[in-house]
Order: structure tokens, then sequence, then C-alpha cells
């Protein structure tokens, strides 16, 4: 029932607080609630596991690693890479652009969606046509 | 306080196939098929194969539990132990008629289903009990004034025993004295192990 555990080297995303939405390393366990958590632009500081949610990724260091053997350990397991071509990962950069478009892209963007719409309208009704006839 | 993590495991026999899905449990075996559903429980069931030995193990784990939570593990593995057992050598409990004076009169009807009693202490009154859903009740003939109780699912079978028993409680009479009722006396399975 539980696949993603809580263990040294789980990659996590942060969804609380002033580190919204970086990606951090769990390198310590502190107490039932907390761990120490690191990641290459940050100080190591110490989270409650509430403010974070787990990936699938992993690395492999052992306990509170220096920050140069953690950045290793990172390209090692190539985790920008990873979390980018994931699907969850895709989905938090779509969501960015979003909403990060100003109105100029938005009125471009309401245009390809017409576009869009306009094709698959027209693909379903020749199929409509193939099946009627 | 939180234990992180407390798990037990138990062997399942081959002869009996196990089904698990959200909780509810479905055993099958060569009496018949039992369910059991643990929804009420929190705690996260699942079937492994043993890499040693290859057997089936059932697992149960309890995350973040507390004292009472960790304790329903060993509650619930002795359930799925109940429903293996009654499955493969079914539950068969005895009942003895215990009077004084006036001998209890019981018929069985409805095709060993259910159970009269009349002449309890001399009462007019009769007794009707029904068995609960596949339990069937049966006058032990090399015995006297015994009953035979079968059935899979001990839940039942024991209820109705104890159905059986309340209905024969002597009212207002000292019960030290007026030892009369029908009494569980032995509790055992169908299938006798040699």
């Amino acid at each position: 029932p539980f696949k993603r555990y809580v263990e040294i080297g789980r990659v996590a995303l942060v969804n609380y607080g002033k580190d919204y939405g970086k990606l951090v390393v769990i390198v310590d366990v502190i107490d039932q609630n907390r761990a120490l958590v690191d990641a290459p632009d940050m100080v190591r500081t110490q989270m409650n596991f509430k403010r974070l949610s787990l990936t699938d990724i992993t690395i492999d260091i052992k306990r509170v690693p220096k920050k140069k053997t953690l950045i290793a350990a990172m390209e090692a397991a190539d985790v920008k890479n990873k979390w980018e071509n994931s699907s969850w990962g895709r989905k938090l950069i779509v969501q960015k652009r979003r909403a990060s478009l100003n109105d100029f892209d938005r009125f471009k963007l309401m245009l390809a969606k017409i576009k869009r719409a306009g094709l698959v309208k027209q693909e379903l009704a020749k199929l409509k046509k193939q099946t009627t006839a | 306080m939180k234990t992180i993590l407390s798990a037990d495991t138990m062997d399942i026999p081959d002869e009996v196939k196990i089904k698990i899905k959200a909780k509810i449990i479905e055993v099958e075996g060569p009496r018949g098929k039992l369910t059991r559903n643990f929804k009420h429980l929190n705690l996260d069931f699942q079937l492994i194969t043993d890499e040693a030995t290859g057997k089936k193990k059932l697992k149960i784990e309890s995350w973040f539990g507390s004292r009472k939570t960790t304790a329903a593990i060993r509650t619930a593995l002795s359930h799925v132990e109940n429903l293996i057992k009654g499955v493969t050598k079914g539950y068969r409990y005895k009942m003895r008629f215990v009077y004084a004076h006036f001998p209890i009169n019981a018929s069985i009807t409805n095709t060993n289903k259910s159970i009269e009693i009349r002449n309890f202490l001399g009462e007019k009154k009769v007794r009707k009990v029904d068995m609960l859903g596949g339990v069937s009740i049966v006058r032990s003939e090399k015995v006297k004034d015994e009953l035979i109780l079968d059935g899979n699912d001990i839940e039942l079978v024991s209820r109705s025993a104890a159905l059986i028993n309340q209905k024969c409680h002597v009212k207002n009479k000292d019960i030290r004295k007026f030892l009369d009722g029908i009494y569980v006396s032995e509790k055992g399975t169908i299938v006798e192990e040699e």
C-alpha cells in the first residue's frame, strides 16, 4: 500500500512555506515529524514532513553529506531530468507557464484553442459521415 | 506514542484460497466459502509469497498506530485463522442438557435448522430457537441429552449456541441451587485430527 518511503536520499517537493515548489533531498530524519532537508541552492534546514510531498526519485547518499557530495550525487542520479520528464514535473511546468501568461499570450492561446477545436470537429464530422453512410 | 510500523504475518495452508480486496477477506476451502469485512480496522492487508519456502503468507501492517490499533493486528490474524479453520475443518459445538427433576424435551424441526425446547423446569412455555445461517443442529444419538451444532463460521455457530443457552435461563430463583439449563460442553472441529 505504500510505495514511497521517507528515507535518506528521497527527493521531495516542498508544498508549503518559504521554499514552496522546490525539490529537496531528505538527508536525515530528526524525529517522527521532522526531517533535515537539503538542496543545491539552499541552506540545510529542518522541515516538517507535512510540508513535503514525496516523489518517486531517490539518490544514493549517506547520512548528511557535504554540499559537494550532495550535488555530485544529484548529478549522478540525474534528478533534474528525471523530474522534468515525469508526468508530475511536466504538469508543474505547464501550470507555471499558464500562470505567467500575459494578456497577449492569453489571446494567442484563445486563437490556438479555437483553431484546434475546429480541426477536431472537422475530423469528427468526417467520421460521422462515414458511419452513417 | 505512535509506533511507526508494526506488522505480523501468518501462514496460509495450501488447500485454502484467499482473496483480499479492500479489506474484505474471502476464504475458500473444501467445506465452503466464508467472507469477512475488516473495513472498521485501519490496517493494511496483503498476501505475500515467502521467498525461502515458497508458501503463501498473509501480512498485516499498521502504520503510525496507537497501542489499540497495534493490538488489532493479532486479533485480525486470529479472525482469519478462524475463517481458515472453519473452511477446512468446520466447527462443532456440543451442548448438554442439565436438569434436576424436569427432563428437558427438545425436538429438532425445520430440517435441522431450529430447535423447540419444552418442559424446561416444568414450565408450559415452549422455547423456539432458530439457528443462524449455515449452522445445523442435531440431537446426538449415542450420548443422552446432547446437542451438536455444526457450521463453518465460528461466529455463527457460537452465537447459535449462546442463543440456546440464553433461552434457558432460570428466573426468580436462586441460580446456585437451580442449575438447570443447556450448557456448552465442548468446542471443537468437525473434521478430527488424529
